[in-house]
């Protein structure tokens, strides 16, 4: 799975429900890829005091009373997610180690998931992450308040883990001829994404059937000559509602597409398709990023 | 960006709120003062400070800071106002917003490294000194029930919040204007309420053209108070993005603070208000209630126009004796009081920036006047500073007759003086060398004191020779950027 010459796999943890998952699928794709594994526990602030005084007062030196009352409070914070954190790294390193990973860093950082994935992206490779953190657990629809923001913080393919780990054996991809579908396309042709040993399944679903063809008929011509297990349909129907009953039927285990190609306004107003399949498909996914 | 956006509005919604009904109730007060120091009707500052609020809150860089109606603004107003009246102060304000959106657009916020600590401190000193004057009107020619009131408003604010649970719960400057206000009422006192400061609002603000001729006329009054707000606004509102960014340990967007600032100007402008700025004790006043996202300061402007239109009544009947005790209030918890202890132990020339400062804005009443002369102070101290590290070794060798200088260290126009003093021009030498190779040549009055150098050796008869020219006049040329290049800061710290 290189996409860079010297990258890794980057797996995002947190003491989520699905942070075990991460790991086992991190664990995986570092398997399949042979690149090295990274384990990523960031330290965020809330930020939010829990002492607020509401007297309104303005009292003298009222700055440095204030600003040592936070930072006391902040470093307390900070101290106990460090070391919640050092736990969670230690026992996703002792898992890869199991796995017979040797080339495992775990690593610490303050500030955001996306800040982080920024100011790291030299070195990755891909990201896996969860599609929920702590904050959501127990909150089964849904995803992340994190997830977009962090999403569009890179341009490496992202794994975003919804379930448990269960060795995974079919792949959809969803082929709509856009260049982020194309380039997913030419990803696997070349088989930059690693030897995953998939069955995988091409499907485009369009307004008019002969429109859905045309782009299957594109894939195949573009995918002829290679090893790969190849399975294609084309629908016709209302693409989210017709892939996520393809995924349904045919036990799919990951999805991969093309993620917010569009920009955040265009998403704001007219939703985001990528937004819409992470909540209605229960697959994991594989997302592609211009 | 919008959903970044959308973390600072929903972030803290419990928080923000309750924080943003606090400062709106510590607004009232100070907007109608402030009104009062600018020599406007109390619904000026009003309108004015929820105009300011409300737009930056969405416009602004710096989430959870407050701005409104300020006395920093305020002060810098009186004379258009006695002059010309409201509608030239109206015009101002909106050209202020104007200034400040260019000033946006031209990276200005980048000068406020030049802002030295010493200033910032004269800054807020002077300030607390001017809003404690601007009260002293009020508390001349009075009759002895001002001065218990007022009192009586002080030990409030300050004891109250000792009272065991409700001294926690309610703000003490709302129970001291409380308090002093059923006092007055239930014993008659006749003493002096805002009602007769002038008109309180009474209706939501409407949208209005600032009723002035547009001509160059017009234009040569209010500019050089658009000038003076537009500067003095920016300072105080980046200062008090720096107070946030630091206490909340977040960053902001200081260019688009810039820019917000002039669009909550123009806007206040247009709707009957005075020019404002962030406002740095009601700024901390809300972190300190847990306020943190924009959605804080939204409130605290649209609580303070839901207070002021429904109380008006109310609100008109409140003494000045309590407003005044909320201003000196103001003006006790904006002075750095560890300044003056400092004063003792900092380096003399940073005492010296900071009472200069305070001197020339209590002098002019204008912050911006003070800050100016504290930068002007502090580059020079820096400037002198710098020239002492310069100095020039001197070798002779008698088998050849020559005289070798070596110069090391910074020359420019401190410290040419002390450069050209360095040679001993009554000795009868053949040859002379200055290598200077080791030195910088920072500007052209380092380059003629060579060159003075160079003739008046000359004369006297000796054959002069520059050894390492080139590389000691690289920095003279501005292109010579070093803030990258280690190795380049490398050769001036220690020499080429």
């Amino acid at each position: 799975m290189t996409t860079h010459e010297q990258g890794c796999i980057l797996a995002c943890i947190d003491g989520s429900e699905l942070g075990n998952s991460v790991v086992e699928h991190a664990i995986w794709l570092a398997q399949t890829s042979q690149l090295p594994i990274k384990f990523l526990h960031t330290i965020e602030h809330s930020h939010h005091s829990e002492n607020a005084h509401h007297e309104g007062t303005i009292t003298p030196n009222m700055k440095e009373h204030l600003l040592d009352e936070l930072s006391d409070e902040e470093r307390l914070e900070s101290k106990k997610l460090i070391a919640d954190g050092k736990a969670i790294l230690a026992n996703a390193k002792q898992k890869a180690e199991q796995a017979g990973l040797s080339n495992i860093i775990a690593k610490q950082r303050h500030g955001s998931l996306s800040e982080t994935l920024v100011d790291l992206k030299d070195e990755i490779s891909l990201v896996v992450l969860g599609a929920k953190g702590e904050d959501h657990d127990g909150n089964k629809q849904g995803l992340g308040s994190q997830l977009e923001e962090a999403i569009r913080a890179i341009h490496s393919p992202i794994f975003i883990v919804k379930d448990a780990f269960g060795q995974p054996k079919k792949m959809m991809l969803a082929y709509n001829g856009s260049p982020t579908s194309q380039q997913a396309l030419n990803q696997i042709k070349q088989g930059q994404l690693g030897d995953l040993d998939l069955e995988l399944h091409i499907v485009s679903v369009h307004k008019e059937q002969a429109q859905a063809q045309t782009l299957i008929d594109e894939a195949n011509t573009f995918l002829a000559n290679t090893e790969l297990r190849l399975v294609t349909r084309a629908i016709e129907g209302e693409t989210v509602e017709e892939l996520t009953q393809y995924q349904h039927h045919n036990q799919i285990d990951i999805t991969t597409m093309g993620a917010f190609s569009h920009g955040k306004v265009h998403g704001f107003f007219f939703g985001s398709f990528t937004t819409e399949m992470l909540l209605e498909c229960s697959t994991h996914f594989l997302l592609i990023r211009e | 960006m919008l959903l970044s956006a959308k973390q600072d509005w929903i972030g803290n919604i419990r928080g923000d709120i309750l924080a943003g009904i606090v400062v709106a109730l510590a607004l009232v007060p100070e907007a109608i003062a402030f009104s009062i120091i600018a020599g406007v009707d109390p619904k000026v500052g009003l309108y004015a400070s929820f105009a300011i609020a409300v737009m930056i809150a969405v416009v602004g860089g710096r989430a959870g800071m407050i701005s409104a109606a300020t006395a920093a603004t305020a002060l810098l107003m009186v004379t258009l106002v006695k002059d010309h009246g409201l509608q030239y102060l109206l015009a101002a304000t909106v050209l202020a917003g104007a200034l400040q959106i260019v000033a946006g657009y031209l990276n200005l916020h980048k000068f406020m490294s030049f802002i030295s600590k010493s200033v910032m401190t004269g800054f807020l000193n002077a300030l607390a000194i001017l809003i404690f004057m601007a009260q002293l009107p009020e508390l001349t020619n009075v009759t002895w029930h001002m001065y218990a009131l007022t009192g009586l408003g002080l030990g409030i604010i300050y004891l109250f919040p000792y009272m065991p649970k409700i001294g926690k719960i309610l703000p003490s400057p709302l129970v001291n204007i409380i308090v002093v206000t059923l006092v007055v009422y239930f014993m008659d006192i006749d003493v002096r309420t805002i009602g007769d400061m002038g008109e309180l609002p009474d209706t939501l603000p409407i949208f209005l053209w600032p009723d002035v001729p547009l001509n160059w006329a017009t234009l040569s009054i209010i500019l050089p108070y658009s000038v003076s707000i537009a500067i003095v606004g920016l300072l105080e509102s980046l200062m008090t993005a720096n107070v946030i960014d630091e206490l909340t340990d977040t960053t902001s967007d200081k260019k688009r603070e810039c820019k917000g600032q002039g669009i909550a100007n123009i806007g206040s402008g247009l709707i009957g208000g005075m020019a404002g700025c962030a406002m740095i004790g009601q700024s901390i006043i809300n972190v300190k209630s847990g306020g943190r996202g924009r959605l804080s300061t939204m409130v605290a402007g649209l609580f303070l126009l839901v207070l002021v239109v429904f109380l008006s009544d109310i609100l008109s009947i409140v003494p000045m004796a309590a407003l005044v005790a909320v201003m000196i209030m103001v003006s006790i918890g904006t002075f750095d009081w560890s300044s003056i202890k400092s004063l003792k132990t900092n380096p003399s020339s940073a005492s010296a920036v900071m009472v200069a400062t305070v001197i020339v804005v209590v002098w002019t009443h204008n912050l911006a006047f003070g800050v100016f002369t504290g930068i002007l102070i502090g580059s020079l101290f820096m400037a002198q500073r710098l020239s002492q590290f310069m100095y020039i070794e001197s070798d002779y060798d008698e088998a050849t007759d020559i005289r070798t200088y070596n110069v090391i260290g910074q020359v420019f126009f401190n410290s040419s003086d002390k450069f050209i003093g360095f040679f001993d021009f009554k000795e009868a030498v053949d040859k002379i060398v200055i290598d200077v190779h080791r030195a910088h040549f920072w500007d052209i009055t380092a380059v003629s004191a060579l060159d003075k150098v160079v003739i008046k050796l000359r004369r006297e008869g000796a054959d002069v020779s520059i050894i390492g020219l080139n590389e000691a006049s690289e920095t003279l040329l501005d292109k010579f950027a070093v803030h990258d290049k280690p190795e380049e800061i490398e050769k001036i710290m220690g020499g080429h």
